[in-house]
């Protein structure tokens, strides 16, 4: 189980995110949803523990052990891993190289190219390319998804997979979360479209850095549709007054 | 003295596999190729359309290299130059002319697997004539006491519609004291391009002074320079380009990564514009590994140490 306790993050005396508390049970899948600017990916660095994304307050729990500050690399070792919005690009270092860490995860060539096809690329045309430039955004988006089925993590912190992806991202996406779940993993979707968090068990909607509703995929979307669909704000839905009320009393 | 030929030519062929190489490829019949040790042409081969001829010069050997004109060479010929012994001297010149619209590619290897007080000087003069294209990929191999002093120096002029690409690596060994001087001089819509990338250790330092001539219209250059340089490496990099006909393109570009707090690298691209019709650009970059690269590497369970290693191989592949 991981669990996150009451997690704050301030940046540049700015409040980021406000006290959150989510759970994520090994094996299930789960979604973040909410609007550009919500803390989403934020949250995501913060789990990942990347450098300047230490939380203000709160802590981190995997298994009941308290991983706040352990580094990216310590947590990596304990099975989370993250997929950036924008991954970034290696010169010089080939598909097939990037998927196996430089040869230092061993796989066989099947599920390699099995990895490859369920990110929607043809292993033939892929495997040798460079994870450079000649990658379009999409294209290396794909890549890195298929490196983290490669590591199978138990979390898989995936950031607005579908981000710069064709119409096809939908099934795409969700053939991910299925290898995902397959071996017993969990996969973490962080997204702003509804439909990307159609095929997950569970779904946090955050906004303006607090947790406005939780519960099961289909009503948290149903509520995440209504507020935010019509909100001018992005940060400040205007149909849950309760909610509304809280984010105010510290914007 | 005391070391034959043989054993000579034993030495350089075990330090080119120690790096990987498969050398007995080099050393087939069908290949073009000399062998340079010390002073001496241990290994001469020429092929239909090649004209290799050696001269032995005070401390080293020149070779005069000709391509026959619209020869095309299926493989690269090859230009092994190695020193055996510790301590010494080596002078090198190559006078290469690439008749026109002759295809040809060189592979160069320059082993020095032992050496601790040497200088290897090396001059290159290259003409590709009118429609003629020739790659050059010289590859180092160093001892690792980083005690060699190493000079080379290539000047190349490339004629109309002529093709010229020149690679120098040095990523394997430590590199000692090392100059790199390319001067290249583009003709009417000719094509350049330059490249050098190394990997400076310990206190190893280098030179690399990178120059395109766009003389001629519609002419097209490049000069990159890749230079990763750790601990105490002392690296100092200059690429110029001249726009000196109407319509000609060049670019330079440095990318300096360094790690350790005892480095000290410099980069400064030069461009002048001489017709207003030229259009040049740059680009340089001096910094650690980027660190988005780094995270992403760690995220997926490597060590910094292991990230950083990973990055540093593909760029310098």
């Amino acid at each position: 189980m991981l669990k996150l306790e009451n997690i704050s993050f301030k940046a540049d005396n700015k409040l980021i995110l406000k006290e959150v508390s989510m759970e994520f049970e090994e094996g299930k899948k789960y979604a973040i949803l909410g609007v550009n600017g919500a803390g989403k990916s934020t949250l995501g660095y913060i789990i990942m523990g990347l450098e300047d994304y230490k939380p203000t307050t709160g802590r981190i729990l995997l298994d009941n052990e308290d991983i706040t500050n352990l580094s990216i690399y310590e947590r990596a070792k304990r099975g989370i891993t993250l997929v950036f919005q924008e991954p970034p690009r290696f010169e010089g270092i080939s598909v097939g190289a990037y998927l196996t860490l430089g040869g230092k995860i061993k796989i066989d060539r099947n599920e390699l190219e099995q990895v490859l096809e369920t990110v929607g690329l043809n292993p033939k045309l892929y495997i040798a390319r460079k994870v450079n430039g000649s990658l379009s955004g999409g294209e290396r988006k794909r890549v890195e998804l298929a490196s983290i089925l490669v590591l199978k993590p138990r979390y898989a912190i995936l950031d607005e997979p579908d981000s710069g992806i064709d119409i096809m991202s939908l099934e795409m996406v969700n053939n991910v979360l299925n290898y995902i779940a397959s071996y017993g993993g969990t996969p973490i979707i962080i997204t702003h479209r509804e439909e990307m968090a159609t095929n997950v068990d569970f779904a946090y909607h955050i906004c303006n850095g607090i947790v406005l509703n939780k519960g099961d995929a289909i009503s948290v979307i149903e509520e995440y549709k209504k507020e935010c669909g019509i909100c001018n704000h992005p940060n400040a839905p205007k149909q849950n007054e309760k909610s509304k009320e809280e984010v105010r009393k510290w914007v | 003295m005391g070391i034959n030929i043989t054993d000579e030519y034993k030495q350089i062929v075990d330090a080119l596999e120690k790096n990987g190489y498969d050398a007995s490829k080099y050393f087939d019949k069908r290949v073009a190729s000399i062998i340079i040790s010390g002073n001496r042409v241990i290994g001469l081969n020429n092929v239909p359309g090649v004209k290799l001829t050696p001269t032995q010069i005070e401390n080293g050997v020149r070779v005069d290299m000709e391509i026959e004109e619209g020869v095309a060479l299926p493989i690269p010929i090859h230009v092994c130059t190695g020193y055996v012994e510790k301590r010494g001297l080596q002078n090198v010149i190559f006078n290469i002319r690439i008749r026109k619209n002759a295809k040809v590619k060189f592979t160069a290897h320059c082993v020095f697997p032992q050496v601790e007080e040497f200088t290897h000087n090396a001059i290159s003069n290259v003409i590709v004539e009118d429609g003629a294209v020739m790659e050059y990929a010289d590859e180092h191999f160093h001892s690792d006491l980083g005690t060699i002093n190493l000079r080379t120096i290539t000047n190349a002029k490339v004629e109309k519609g002529g093709i010229y690409k020149n690679s120098f690596t040095l990523t394997k060994t430590r590199i000692g004291k090392l100059y790199v001087e390319m001067n290249l001089d583009l003709g009417e819509s000719a094509i350049g391009e330059l490249t050098s990338k190394v990997k400076g250790t310990k206190n190893d330092e280098i030179e690399i002074k990178e120059t395109l001539n766009l003389n001629g219209e519609r002419s097209r250059g490049i000069a990159k320079s890749t230079v990763v340089a750790l601990d105490e490496t002392k690296a100092n990099i200059v690429n110029i380009a001249y726009g000196n006909a109407p319509y000609s393109y060049g670019h330079v570009e440095c990318n300096e990564i360094t790690k350790g707090n005892k480095v000290d690298v410099k980069t400064e691209p030069i461009l002048k514009v001489v017709n207003d019709l030229s259009e040049l650009t740059h680009e340089a970059s001096i910094g650690r590994v980027n660190r988005r690269q780094l995270e992403t590497l760690m995220a997926k369970g490597l060590t910094e140490e292991e990230a950083t290693e990973l990055i540093i191989k593909g760029i310098l592949q």
